[in-house]
């Protein structure tokens, strides 16, 4: 817990590069909090929210002597953005669902990076044909900055042929890393 | 899967969202395309994708928490 206050203490005082890799460490959590939320709220744009939300609140967060505080404060609040938008859109139809995922509490923690994807992972990168590769490379470069279409016109693409080439680079590299023995689910084979 | 919705799926799985004039992240035009079978394949491929990126990346650092360092705009090192 003491690295947790740290960190929490670093977000608290502006560094955006602590806040980076705290939010690196509980993406996934998050993430796969908002499953239920996936064919109802455009997920992605929910975690960016609550993340930044996180950032603002930071200096005035108050730890609760437990483990993973910050953590389960971004649960609880990414659960309330995904209602909120949920509630927006008029999704009446889907309240026993919303109340179902509303009465589940899991179990959380902050995810370790796992040095044998990575090595594997590059080396499945550097096997990748051309056009894919270069799909991959500019999406890697632009970090979200960039919307795709701006990303296939600075390589030539049309932005079909954009995405098709990123979809088999992002298939490409799935298949490579299961003949490898890792799967993204988390199982090792 | 079509291939249309093969094409908006991937464009769903960017990081990349605009903001609102409220300031507050807006869902990705495609997203709102997609059927329900195409949000959860969509949702499934990001959540695949996003290790993938965090593993490749020098810092571990997905490009969701790239795009959202750039909007506090601290680059990544």
């Amino acid at each position: 817990m003491q690295a947790e206050l740290q960190i929490l203490g670093a977000m608290a005082s502006g560094d955006a590069h602590a806040f980076a890799r705290w939010a690196s460490s509980v993406e996934q959590p998050l993430r796969l909090s908002l499953r239920l939320f996936a064919t109802s709220v455009d997920t992605e744009a929910v975690l960016q929210e609550t993340l930044l939300r996180i950032w603002q609140v930071a200096p005035r967060f108050t730890h609760d002597g437990k483990p993973n505080a910050l953590l389960r404060f971004a649960m609880r609040t990414a659960r309330n953005v995904a209602v909120s938008e949920w509630r927006r859109q008029g999704r009446a139809d889907q309240q026993e669902a919303l109340e179902r995922h509303l009465s589940a509490e899991a179990e959380v923690a902050p995810i370790t990076p796992d040095p044998h994807l990575r090595e594997q992972i590059v080396k499945c990168q550097q096997k990748l044909p051309g056009k894919p590769k270069e799909a991959l490379q500019q999406r890697l470069s632009s970090g979200g900055v960039d919307d795709d279409s701006v990303l296939a016109a600075r390589v030539g693409m049309s932005l079909n042929t954009f995405l098709q080439n990123f979809t088999r680079a992002r298939k490409f590299l799935k298949e490579c890393l299961e003949k490898a023995g890792i799967h993204l689910d988390g199982e090792l084979t | 899967m079509t291939l249309e919705e093969e094409l908006l799926l991937e464009q769903v799985t960017s990081a990349h969202r605009e903001r609102g004039v409220d300031g507050a992240i807006r869902s990705h035009p495609a997203w709102h395309d997609l059927d329900e079978a195409g949000r959860e394949a969509a949702f499934e491929a990001t959540v695949e994708l996003r290790k993938m990126e965090a593993a490749i990346d020098a810092q571990g650092h997905s490009s969701t928490v790239r795009a959202l360092l750039s909007r506090l705009n601290a680059p990544s090192k």
